[in-house]
């Protein structure tokens, strides 16, 4: 080996391991929510990609992958530089990278098809290379794919119902990251525990977010509504005293290992979003009951067993304010919330996590859904939609992305997209990604 | 505006001892395993608006199927029925109806292969659906009115609410082709659908001596399925009918003279020498279809956001997440006549313990709430039936008037619910 050929080696190692250590290191960052372990975005994110329903009357009515310029270096900055329509009003919800990130599983809680885009090739330009349109039959009847959560080379997905009866019972659904069907995990119920400890007075088998803390072998997962609630007017529901008896209630901790559910615990009022501590210190994490506007906390005690506590209220919760999307800064300390009804966010001290304070609140539109952070913490981003038919009517139904920067006091409005002017339709849940990430600088 | 409205309530129930004792009541009879599965809902939600609330949610693995001989019942109709009337041009056989029950069940069958039959009038919730006051259809969009059971469908000669349709062979067509319902754009969609779908292959030409699936052929074949979801031999039966004095409680002979006496139920909820179909096939205007399009809106509304905890909501609030209700005015959209505004068809009330929630627009949630309505003499207004009128009842003769609904229940609903629960279930493959 001549020693051009060994110094070339030399710097590829050397590289592989800097990467390696970068890849590490970045793990202790969080970007709004992603596994722990998986690669992060630590310096400036180039790209949004919006997963936005589509919306009668509102350009090709169909959703979307919306993809945002979000670099102030960029001279397409605070632009739409790509929209991907994928066929259909199939309710778009939420997404989920594969563990290496060069994926984004986008699934949906109506038709339940999952569509999958390569980001990594070119993330200006996301491209749908397939979609998997069997999901209900393939799990057994599960309807409503909703959460997309790598587990190494394996996909967890949230099913939010069912094909039996449109209601909240569901499962927790496994696919390989190439898109094989592996099993379907039934949510404990009364009938069948499986093993599981009720600690309270609820088991109503229902579904919605899943988290998980692989450090304690843990997985989480909270609990909404089924298909006939989710999917209805808003206002006709919140009329209708059976539907709104069709919440779930629960919160679920499982062994991550071998997806065993281990504790019910009772979350009244639709415990939605779950996010987990960064910090390999902290062995907790936090849900909001949307219908209660209380938060929660799920810590481990100190026999090391797994509890759940009301620690705070969201707003007034005899107003309903609707909180329905949180997100945790990289260092444990900040937690934003979104209230869907009065269109603010606030913002909660929890270095004191059994005592959260509230310390900021900023109105962002008239309506407001999901917020995600960089992984710095100085920006934040915000949408409107919550589902296509709990949306505000009227001149309230404002859809849009904002970027906001926040310098440590004050939220500071940096650009906004108005998604009905552009023809787009109603934008929901928000993922990064950067040139950088994928070795194209 | 008061401050009262301005400023919205939490109210947390207190449970009176005779509440408690319902609810006790209640947690006897809902056991959480055995045939419970097949009536009602698999997440019991009975007391949810008290403090006591507890799950007794069954897995939908529990929902196991076991075929049923469905033909027997044109054979011999259930003691307190007449014969099934079946239409010379439609004819059952075996084929026709084990393909109507796939059909009933495909998914498949809408526009973005969301909706059946089934996701309305389901099986184990009395072929309704317990969990809704009006339906839901395809992307969630509002149906205006109570989903129907289909229990004894077979005798009706007005079919929905307000009686627009004739025949189930008619009828099967509306759902599948409303855009608020199944969706699909035309009937040619549907029957190319079909002609295409591997696990139809055949299936219409055995069953319609070579005939593929047509707009005659899919309507025949739901229709025929639909025709032996039949219920009788209550335990009312065995006591009227089969005069098996043992039967019936005595609460619920108390409750059927009141029936037939002292509350006039009768009048409307027919009994007839041999058989008993419980209506008068006829439209009724109680008050409540008035209500909903005339009378005064409420400023604050209770919702329940969980077990045990209402919050009174200003109706303004509401509002801003929903769009306006539609408009619904009864047996007058069929005739015309302003007559028969905010009339609706009078039900059949054999299995109506099972077929919460009640009334055109499913905004009672118990045989209670019904009976009391009535009791309260409906809705005063200018339409209101004149059969219609405040009965006087003391609670203890409403409570014998529900012991004697509840003996309505036929006792073949766990073999007709298990033969759904057999039935595949068709989603995209």
């Amino acid at each position: 080996m001549n020693t051009h050929k060994q110094l070339l080696y030399v710097v590829a190692a050397m590289l592989f391991a800097g990467f390696f250590l970068w890849a590490t290191n970045s793990a202790l960052a969080n970007e709004t929510g992603l596994p722990h372990n998986m690669v992060k975005i630590t310096g400036q994110e180039d790209f949004i990609h919006i997963w936005t329903l589509g919306a009668e009357g509102i350009g090709d009515e169909q959703d979307k992958l919306v993809t945002v310029d979000v670099n102030p270096n960029s001279t397409q900055y605070g632009k739409v530089v790509n929209a991907v329509s994928v066929g259909g009003r199939n309710e778009a919800h939420h997404m989920g990278f594969t563990f290496d990130r060069r994926y984004l599983w986008a699934a949906t809680l109506d038709t339940s098809k999952i569509f999958i885009f390569d980001i990594h090739t070119d993330p200006a330009h996301p491209k749908l290379i397939r979609t998997i349109t069997d999901f209900v039959a393939r799990s057994g009847g599960v309807v409503g794919a909703h959460t997309v959560m790598p587990v190494k080379d394996h996909m967890l997905i949230t099913g939010l119902s069912n094909n039996r009866d449109h209601g909240g019972r569901s499962a927790v659904v496994e696919y390989t990251a190439d898109g094989k069907y592996i099993a379907t995990y039934w949510m404990p119920t009364d009938d069948n525990l499986q093993g599981a400890q009720k600690t309270g007075k609820y088991a109503d088998g229902y579904n919605y977010d899943v988290r998980a803390l692989p450090r304690l072998d843990a997985m989480f997962t909270s609990s909404f509504t089924g298909w006939s609630n989710y999917m209805m007017d808003f206002g006709k529901m919140l009329k209708d005293e059976e539907a709104m008896k069709r919440f779930g209630n629960t919160f679920v901790v499982w062994r991550l290992s071998d997806r065993k559910p281990l504790k019910i615990f009772d979350v009244p009022g639709a415990p939605l979003e779950i996010r987990v501590a960064i910090n390999p210190a902290h062995d907790y994490a936090f849900t909001a009951a949307t219908l209660t506007s209380k938060l929660w906390l799920i810590y481990h005690d100190k026999e090391g067993a797994w509890q759940a506590k009301e620690v705070g209220d969201i707003g007034d919760p005899s107003k309903v304010p609707l909180p329905v999307a949180f997100t945790i800064s990289s260092d444990d300390r900040l937690l934003w919330v979104t209230t869907f009804m009065d269109g603010n966010v606030r913002t909660y001290n929890i270095e004191d996590p059994f005592h959260p304070v509230q310390v900021y609140e900023k109105h962002i539109g008239p309506q407001v859904n999901m917020v995600s952070t960089s992984w710095d913490g100085k920006r934040l981003y915000f949408t409107s939609s919550l589902l296509s038919k709990w949306d505000k009517k009227g001149p309230d139904n404002a859809q849009f992305i904002k970027s906001f920067e926040w310098n440590g006091k004050e939220l500071k409005e940096r650009f906004a997209i108005d998604f009905t002017k552009e023809k787009l339709g109603r934008p929901h849940e928000m993922k990064f990604s950067s040139y950088a990430l994928y070795g194209k600088l | 505006m008061t401050s009262n409205q301005r400023q919205p309530k939490i109210s947390r129930p207190r449970l009176s001892l005779c509440t408690l004792l319902i609810l006790l009541t209640a947690l006897l009879v809902v056991p959480v395993t055995g045939s419970d599965v097949t009536r009602g809902p698999g997440d019991v939600k009975t007391g949810y608006e008290t403090n006591t609330y507890e799950t007794r949610s069954i897995s939908v693995l529990n929902r196991k199927g076991a075929p049923a001989d469905l033909m027997r019942v044109l054979q011999s109709a259930p003691r307190g029925l007449p014969p099934v009337p079946v239409p010379k041009d439609n004819p059952m056989t075996k084929q026709k109806v084990m393909l109507g029950r796939k059909l009933f069940f495909d998914r498949r069958l809408s526009l973005n292969e969301t909706m059946s039959c089934a996701m309305c009038h389901i099986p184990e919730q009395g072929f309704t659906n317990n969990e809704l006051a009006t339906a839901v259809g395809i992307e969630g969009r509002t149906v205006r009115r109570n989903a129907p059971t289909i229990y004894n469908v077979a005798y009706f000669s007005h079919i929905f609410h307000d009686g627009r349709e004739t025949r189930l062979e008619y009828q099967v067509w509306q759902p599948m082709l409303n855009v608020n319902e199944m969706a699909n754009p035309s009937f040619g969609f549907v029957v190319e659908k079909l002609r295409h779908f591997p696990d139809y292959k055949g299936l219409f030409e055995s069953a319609f001596a070579g005939r593929g699936p047509g707009i005659e052929t899919i309507g025949m074949a739901i229709a025929a399925y639909e025709r032996t979801i039949v219920s009788g031999n209550s335990a009312f039966d065995s006591w009227y009918f089969g005069k098996d004095e043992s039967a019936l409680s005595e609460s619920a002979q108390r409750g059927f003279r009141l029936f037939s006496g002292k509350a006039g139920c009768m009048a409307c909820h027919v009994i007839k020498e041999d058989y008993a179909l419980f209506t008068d096939d006829a439209f009724h205007n109680t008050g409540l279809g008035w209500r909903f399009s005339a009378g005064e809106d409420q400023a604050e509304i209770p919702v329940q956001v969980a077990p045990g905890v209402k919050i009174m909501v200003p109706k303004k609030v509401i509002d801003s997440v929903g769009n306006p209700p539609p408009s619904d005015l009864g047996r007058y959209e069929v005739t015309q006549d302003p007559a028969d505004r905010w009339r609706y068809k009078t039900p059949i009330l054999r299995n109506v313990a099972l077929t919460a929630p009640y009334m055109h627009n499913g905004v009672f949630g118990t045989l209670k709430d019904v009976v009391s309505f009535y009791n309260k003499g409906g809705i005063p207004n200018p339409g209101l039936d004149p059969s219609i009128r405040p009965l006087g009842l003391t609670d203890d003769e409403m409570a014998d008037i529900i012991a004697f609904l509840q003996s309505l229940t036929g006792d073949n609903v766990e073999t007709l619910v298990r033969d759904a629960f057999a039935a595949p279930i068709g989603d995209r493959r």
